[in-house]
C-alpha cells in the first residue's frame, strides 16, 4: 500500500463494505421484485382491477335471446331492436332544423322536440321506443347531440299463433315467463355479461363471445295443425257460445304435442294491453277440472289390467248406486238391465263405471290413476303445470264416496295434459310416452336432439286392444258424431259437471264437455282431445263430436295419413316390396 | 500495473473528445430516430385500424339487426292465415281427403312432417380460422409504404 494517500486508503478500506452493500441491496430488490411479480392471486387481481379501471370501461352487454321454431323450422319468436331516443342540448348546433328532421321522422310534435333540444340539461328523452326503421332514419342525421339507446324486444311473426305454448318475454327482453319462454328461459335468455373496453386507443377491441348468446328451441309443433286447430277450435267456442275451449293433438309413439290451442288466446306481442289476466293461462296444463265420463274408458282399462274384469264380464244396471252415502245415477236416470264393459262406454253410464270402481277396490283403483299420470305434472315442458288433485284414501276429506265418483271422472281434477298422455298410453299398446314440447336445442356447441323417452307401461297390449276396440264401439254405436269414412276412429265424449261449494251447477252453460279420439284406431297417428267449457249444450256427445271429427278430416291430410283401405293397399306392397328385396 | 482501476479512474481530470465517438453518438441518434418513427406509425396505424376493426364490428352488428328485422317481416308475410287468405283470394280452396291420391314411392317416408322436421337441422357456424400469408420482405414492405404515406400526410 505504498504510495497510498490516508484518503486513498481510507477508501480502498471501506470499498469491500460498499460493494457489499450494494449487492445486498440489489439482492433486497430482486427479492422484492420478484415478490411483487408473484403475489398472491388476489393480490394481483386487485392490482390489476385498479389498473383497468383506469384504462378500461365495463359496458353491460345484453344477451341475444336464443329464437324459437315449429318442428319444420317456421320462426315462432323472434328478437328485434327498438330505440330511446335522447338529445344533448348542450351539442345541438341549429334546433330548429333538427326539431323539423326529427319530428318528420317520427311523427311527433315538432315544437315538443325543440323545447327540448333548447333545453337547460344535459339530456333529455325525445321519444322511445321508436321502430328500427325510425332509428335508422335517425342515425342517418348523423347529427352528434342525437343518442339512440338499443331496447331489446321480442317479436312473434305468427302474432296469435300458439301464443300459449310460445309464452311471452317481460323486462325489455330479458325475462321469459309463461310457456316454452318461461319454462326454457335459463336456455334462451344467455348470459348478460359485463364487457371490459378498452380506452386504449392501441388494444385491440373485443367483439361480442359467442357463448353468451341463448340458445336456440325447436318445438314439436306443426305450425299448419296447430293453425287449422285453432281455427276450427275458435270456430266451435263460437258456435256453442262456450266460455272457454282447449284442444290438443299429440303424437303417441313419440310423445310430441303437434298442436296444443286455447281459446280466447292473445296476442303475445300485445300482452300488455290484455284486460282479463285469465288469457295469460294456459288452461292445457294450468285449467285443473273434472273430467267427467271420458274417465270411463280409463276406468275400464284399469278394471281389465287389474283382473277385475274381463271382456265378458256383465253386471246388472237399475241405474242408481249408492256409495259413502250419495248418489250416483245413470243420464236421464235410465236402467240399462243386463251390461257389460262396452255398454258403459258407449251409453257413458255412471253406475256402470261405479261398479267397476267398487269391484276393483281403492288400492287398485288408486294405483292404476297413479300408473295414468293423474295427481303429477307431465313435464311436457310448459311453464307452471299443474298436478290435478286425485285424493287417496288417507288424504284429508277423502271418503268412500270419492272413488265411485271418480270412475266417472268427478271429484278428481285433471289438466287436459294429463288426460291426453293417459289416453295417448292406450294407443300407444299401453306404452306412456313423456309428453313433450321440445324438439331440439340448438346451441353453440351443436344440437341437442331431445329422443322420445318412455315413461312406463301402464296397461298391457292386449288390455290396450281391448280398450282401444271398446272405443271404436263408442264412436260407431254412441258417438256417431265423430265417425270418419274410411277411417277407423276409436274415441270417448265426456260431460262434466262442475262442482261447487254447494253441490253441481245447474241451468244452461253448467257443464264441461270434451272428446278424446284416436286415428286410425289401429295404427294411431295422432290423439286428439277436444274440450269446451260451459257450452250452451250440456251433454259432451252432442257437441264435441262433431269438433273432433272436423279436426281430424284436416289432420288426416296434414300428416299424410291414408284411409283404412289406401294404407292396407300400401302396407301390402310394402311387404311385397320387402320380400322381393330379401 | 502499479495503479488500481479506480486510482486510474481517480487520475483522469477530464474527458477527452474524439471523432470517432462523435460519429458513434450520432449514429445512434440517427437509429433511434428511425426506430422511433417506426414505432408511431406502427401504433399510428394500428390504433387506426383498430378504429376501422370497431367500425366494423358496429356495421356487422348493424347489418345483424336489420337482417333479423327482416327475417322477421319475411316470417309475418308467411304466415299462415296471410298464406290462407291470399290462396282463398287467388281461388284456391283446402282439399278434401277424397280428393289425395297416395301413391306408394320406394323411401319415401309417408309421415312427410317428420321427415321435414328431419331435414332441418341447422348446422352452427364455426369461425373460419385466420389465414397468414405475411413474409418479412412483405412486412418490410409495408411498413416503408406505411411510413411513406405518415411523412406524407404529416407534410400536408
Amino acid at each position: 500500500m505504498q504510495g497510498l494517500s490516508p484518503q486513498q486508503s481510507t477508501i480502498q478500506a471501506r470499498l469491500p463494505f460498499v460493494a457489499i452493500f450494494l449487492i445486498l441491496l440489489a439482492a433486497y430488490l430482486v427479492i422484492n421484485l420478484a415478490n411483487f411479480q408473484f403475489f398472491p392471486r388476489s393480490v394481483r387481481q386487485e392490482l390489476e382491477k385498479i389498473g383497468s379501471s383506469v384504462t378500461n370501461t365495463t359496458l353491460r352487454v345484453p344477451a341475444e335471446r336464443g329464437l324459437i321454431f315449429d318442428r319444420d323450422g317456421e320462426p315462432l319468436a323472434f328478437n328485434i331492436v327498438q330505440y330511446r331516443l335522447g338529445v344533448s342540448p348542450d351539442l345541438v348546433a341549429d334546433p330548429e332544423t333538427l326539431s323539423d328532421q326529427v319530428s318528420n321522422i317520427l311523427g311527433i310534435d315538432e315544437f315538443e322536440v325543440y323545447r327540448k333540444t333548447i333545453s337547460d340539461n344535459v339530456w333529455e328523452f325525445v321519444a322511445g321506443p321508436i321502430s328500427a326503421e325510425q332509428g335508422q332514419a335517425i342515425a342517418a342525421l348523423d347529427e352528434i347531440s342525437l343518442g339512440l339507446e338499443e331496447i331489446p324486444k321480442r317479436f312473434y311473426p305468427q302474432e296469435t299463433l300458439a301464443a300459449h305454448v310460445i309464452g311471452i318475454v317481460l323486462d325489455e327482453g330479458l325475462v321469459g315467463s309463461l310457456g316454452v319462454e318461461g319454462a326454457y328461459n335459463e336456455t334462451l335468455s344467455g348470459r348478460v355479461l359485463d364487457l371490459s373496453i378498452s380506452n386504449v386507443p392501441f388494444d385491440l377491441p373485443k367483439d361480442r363471445p359467442a357463448e353468451q348468446r341463448g340458445k336456440d328451441i325447436v318445438l314439436t309443433l306443426d305450425r299448419d295443425v296447430q293453425f287449422w286447430v285453432e281455427s276450427e277450435l275458435k270456430a266451435a267456442v263460437e258456435e256453442y257460445r262456450a266460455y272457454r275451449g282447449t284442444v290438443i293433438v299429440m303424437d303417441p309413439g313419440t310423445g310430441d304435442v303437434l298442436a296444443l290451442a286455447n281459446y280466447p288466446t292473445m296476442d303475445p306481442n300485445r300482452f300488455l294491453e290484455i284486460e282479463d289476466p285469465a288469457l295469460l293461462e294456459n288452461p292445457a296444463v294450468q285449467g285443473v277440472y273434472e273430467p267427467g265420463s271420458i274417465m270411463q274408458a280409463l276406468t275400464v282399462a284399469s278394471a281389465l289390467e287389474t283382473g277385475t274384469i274381463t271382456p265378458y264380464w256383465t253386471y246388472n244396471d237399475d241405474g242408481h248406486l249408492e256409495i259413502g252415502g250419495k248418489d250416483i245415477w245413470n243420464r236421464f236416470f235410465q236402467a240399462h238391465g243386463t251390461a257389460d264393459a262396452a255398454t258403459i262406454l258407449i251409453r257413458s253410464l255412471n253406475s256402470g263405471a261405479a261398479t267397476v270402481g267398487l269391484e276393483m277396490g281403492t288400492e287398485k283403483f288408486y294405483s292404476m290413476m297413479r300408473a295414468f299420470g293423474f295427481g303429477q305434472a307431465t313435464g311436457v315442458g310448459l311453464f307452471a303445470e299443474e298436478r290435478g288433485d286425485l285424493k287417496i284414501p288417507g288424504d284429508t276429506n277423502w271418503n268412500e264416496s270419492y272413488l265411485g265418483y271418480n270412475s266417472f271422472g268427478q271429484d278428481v281434477k285433471v289438466t287436459p295434459m294429463q288426460l291426453i298422455t293417459a289416453f295417448s298410453a292406450i294407443a300407444n299398446d299401453g306404452i306412456m310416452r313423456q309428453p313433450r314440447i321440445v324438439r331440439q336445442v340448438i346451441g353453440e356447441e351443436g344440437i341437442e336432439e331431445a329422443r322420445p323417452t318412455t315413461v312406463r307401461r301402464v296397461v298391457s297390449t292386449e288390455t290396450a286392444a281391448i280398450v282401444r276396440d271398446l272405443m271404436i264401439r263408442v264412436v260407431r254405436e254412441g258417438a256417431l258424431g265423430a265417425f270418419m269414412r274410411g277411417y277407423t276412429i276409436a274415441g270417448k265424449p265426456g260431460t262434466a259437471w262442475i262442482s261447487t261449494a254447494v253441490g253441481e251447477e245447474v241451468g244452461s252453460h253448467s257443464s264441461i264437455v270434451s272428446f278424446i279420439g284416436f286415428l286410425p284406431a289401429h295404427d294411431p297417428q295422432a290423439v286428439v282431445l277436444v274440450k269446451l267449457d260451459r257450452p250452451n249444450e250440456y251433454y259432451g256427445y252432442k257437441v264435441t263430436p262433431h269438433i273432433f271429427k272436423r279436426i281430424a278430416e284436416r289432420l288426416v291430410i296434414l300428416l299424410e295419413i291414408p284411409d283404412d283401405e289406401v294404407r292396407s293397399r300400401l302396407n301390402a306392397a310394402k311387404t311385397n316390396a320387402s320380400a322381393d328385396g330379401s | 500495473m502499479s495503479q488500481t482501476w479506480f486510482q486510474h479512474t481517480f487520475s483522469r481530470k477530464r474527458f477527452q473528445t474524439r471523432n470517432q465517438a462523435t460519429a458513434m453518438a450520432i449514429l445512434g441518434i440517427a437509429v433511434l430516430l428511425i426506430l422511433g418513427s417506426l414505432y408511431l406509425s406502427q401504433v399510428a396505424s394500428f390504433a387506426i385500424t383498430n378504429r376501422e376493426i370497431e367500425d366494423l364490428i358496429s356495421r356487422r352488428d348493424q347489418l345483424k339487426r336489420q337482417n333479423e328485422q327482416l327475417i322477421g317481416e319475411i316470417a309475418s308475410y308467411r304466415t299462415v292465415p296471410r298464406l290462407f287468405a291470399r290462396a282463398v283470394e287467388i281461388g284456391f280452396r283446402p282439399a278434401t281427403n277424397s280428393e289425395i291420391d297416395y301413391l306408394l314411392i320406394e323411401g319415401y317416408d309417408s309421415k312427410g312432417s317428420k321427415a321435414r322436421a328431419d331435414a332441418f337441422s341447422p348446422e352452427p357456424l364455426e369461425a373460419a380460422a385466420p389465414i397468414y400469408e405475411e413474409t418479412f420482405s412483405g412486412w418490410l414492405e409495408q411498413q416503408f409504404t406505411l411510413l411513406t404515406e405518415q411523412l406524407e400526410s404529416f407534410g400536408k
